[in-house]
Formats: C-alpha cells, sequence, structure tokens
C-alpha cells in the first residue's frame, strides 16, 4: 500500500462512527515504521484536530478507512509525535521523506523520492513496516535498469534501517538492482533484497 | 425472513381481531446482533413493539396480544431509530478498513428476532454477511468482523 493513499481516509471507531480522518502519517525517527497518523476532523470546513493516532492503537487499516476500537484510541498528537521521535535510536530526521533524493552508499542518485509503500499485516497486531519508496528515476537509473524505459517511476527496495535526512536518502548500492515497477510482486523484491542484506553482513 | 418481505405486513391484536398497524421498520440492537423492536406506521397511538411483546411474526402478519404493547419508543429504542442506528442503505465496513458495499436488506429469525445475515452490495455483485460478524452500527458505517 503507498502512503498517499491513506491521506483523508476517515477513522472509524468499531462502533461505526467516523471520528476523524488522517492528515498526515508520522513516521518514526529512523523512517523505517509508520508511528501514527495525525488527524483531522470530518468534513470540508474542519481544521486540524490536537488528536492522534499511533499505530499500535490501529485495529486495522485498509483501502476505505483506519479501524479503531473506539475514541480512547486517541491521544494529544505531541505524544504521538514524541513516541515517533523516541521509537529508533536512529539521529535520522525522519519525518518527512518526500522529494529526498535517493543516494546508494556508492554515491549514484537514483532518483526522487515520490511516495512511500509500506507493508502491515492487520492480523497479528506487528509495526507497519515501510518498506520501500517510489521513486522518480534518475537519468542514470533509467539508463541502467531495463525497466526505466517505460516507466519513470519506478519502486524500489528499503532495508530495515536506513539513514534519512531533509536531503538524502541512503541505500544500498545492491537495492538497486532490485527496482520494480509492480506494486503486486515488490513485497518478494523486497523479501529478496532484505534476505540478501542479511546474506552479505 | 427478509426484512423486505416483512415491510408493509400489517400488524394484528389477537384479542380484538382489528389491524391496528402496518410495518414500516426495524431497530436493530448491534450488542446483541438482533432485532430490538418493529416500528409499525398507522397505529392509533405508539409507534414501536418490542420484540419480546410480538406474539408472532408470520408470513401474513404480525399478531400482538392487546393494544396496549404498542408504545412510544423509550431512550433506549430512541437512540437505535436514530440515523445513526438504522442500518439499511448505510455502508459496511470490515475491521480491517475494506468498503464492502452498502446494506440492501437483512435476513432475521422470525422466532427470536436475531440477525442472520447483512446483504450488501447491488444487485449484481450481492453478497451475505452472516450477523455473528456484526461488530457496530454508527453514523459513519455497519462495522462487521473481516473474514
Amino acid at each position: 500500500m503507498r502512503t498517499s493513499e491513506i491521506g483523508s481516509l476517515p477513522v472509524v471507531t468499531l462502533a461505526g462512527d467516523d471520528v476523524a480522518q488522517v492528515k498526515d502519517v508520522v513516521f518514526s525517527a529512523d523512517g523505517g515504521a509508520v508511528a501514527g497518523f495525525t488527524l483531522a476532523g470530518r468534513g470540508l470546513l474542519s481544521g486540524p484536530l490536537k488528536k492522534g493516532l499511533t499505530w499500535t492503537k490501529v485495529v486495522g487499516l485498509g483501502p476505505d478507512a483506519v479501524m479503531i476500537a473506539d475514541d480512547s484510541a486517541l491521544e494529544p498528537v505531541d505524544t504521538v509525535i514524541a513516541a515517533a521521535a523516541s521509537s529508533s535510536a536512529g539521529a535520522g530526521s525522519g519525518g518527512n521523506v518526500l522529494g529526498d533524493r535517493v543516494l546508494t552508499d556508492t554515491g549514484s542518485d537514483l532518483g526522487k523520492v515520490s511516495d512511500v509503500v509500506i507493508e502491515y499485516d492487520n492480523a497479528d497486531g506487528g509495526p507497519c513496516d515501510v518498506v520501500g519508496y517510489e521513486i522518480e528515476a534518475s537519468d542514470a537509473l533509467k539508463a541502467s535498469s531495463s525497466k526505466g524505459n517505460k516507466h519513470t517511476r519506478l519502486l524500489l527496495p528499503l532495508p530495515d534501517t536506513l539513514a534519512v535526512s531533509s536531503e538524502h536518502v541512503m541505500v544500498p548500492s545492491s537495492a538497486e538492482g532490485f527496482v520494480s515497477d509492480d506494486l503486486a510482486g515488490f513485497g518478494a523484491a523486497v523479501q529478496a533484497f532484505r534476505t540478501q542484506l542479511k546474506g552479505g553482513s | 425472513m427478509l426484512y423486505s418481505d416483512l415491510k408493509g405486513r400489517k400488524l394484528v391484536d389477537t384479542t380484538s381481531a382489528d389491524t391496528v398497524g402496518k410495518v414500516d421498520g426495524f431497530l436493530l440492537d448491534p450488542a446483541t446482533r438482533s432485532i430490538a423492536a418493529l416500528e409499525f406506521k398507522k397505529t392509533d397511538h405508539g409507534s414501536v413493539v418490542v420484540w419480546s411483546d410480538l406474539t408472532a411474526v408470520g408470513a401474513d402478519a404480525v399478531t400482538i396480544g392487546g393494544a396496549s404493547v404498542v408504545v412510544d419508543p423509550d431512550d433506549r429504542l430512541a437512540d437505535l431509530a436514530t440515523k445513526d442506528g438504522t442500518v439499511l442503505k448505510k455502508r459496511v465496513l470490515s475491521d480491517a478498513g475494506e468498503d464492502l458495499g452498502t446494506v440492501h436488506d437483512i435476513d432475521l429469525d422470525p422466532e427470536s428476532g436475531a440477525l442472520l445475515e447483512l446483504i450488501v452490495g447491488e444487485k449484481k455483485h450481492r453478497t451475505s454477511v452472516a450477523g455473528a460478524r456484526l461488530l457496530g452500527v454508527g453514523s459513519y458505517a455497519v462495522v462487521v468482523a473481516a473474514e
């Protein structure tokens, strides 16, 4: 699922009431997981809410709604953001990666981040893992990737942890080999990439 | 029994043999997953009959043992009777956040009033959701457990 699809989804309790809608996705400090959401009121004219939602309180995330048990799942938005900042030892700034340039550790520019791909399992209550970025491929990547000839937007698998700043996202150079243009087959590409990283280190 | 078949059925008082109303709606209690009361129109007084006060829900008529059981909704029933409590034509969400369609009809047990099934979707893609999966009914959606 792409995080751009989460924006403006209604937040609905299991009792069937829509209590808010998603305003923004909050990433954990290392950019490796979704920590929670900031919220806005329902309806066109309602502004942002002072409450937020941490990922652990989400019962289910789907294409049409974010489900929560009840009102008590909402917490002050500062708590959500503070929890996100402290959720890892990483020194990265996290936050907004959209527009960042993706650089490999060997120094080549793969392109610009245009969306974030996440993976989660509603059943196991586990984390909402950031598994990849959708990137606008740089000319260099287009030239080296056969898939780049047709598409300028490609999916790049990410390692479990990575360094993120407001300018750059650093990825291992081997990620280039796992670039994909198909979200359906992307999960397998991420698996293969992460397995290879573990095997290599 | 489908609610669409029940709607419009006459309400007959078995003590006087008079028709005292017509089925006009149902109040579903999501906590018990059953019909709490039926709503009637064209009654002389009151508008609802609590399910346990019904003598029978038959193929041609709904019967009661006296006109006195037709009452005005109490606070609990009035809550169910608001727009938030209605089920028909409301969107159905699974607890995994997936929109399953809108409620077209319900299937209920004429003996106990238990909700057997929600009939969801439009004509061409109609699916049935077991009543036991119902989690809640609110202002935005009917929420059911994901399969």
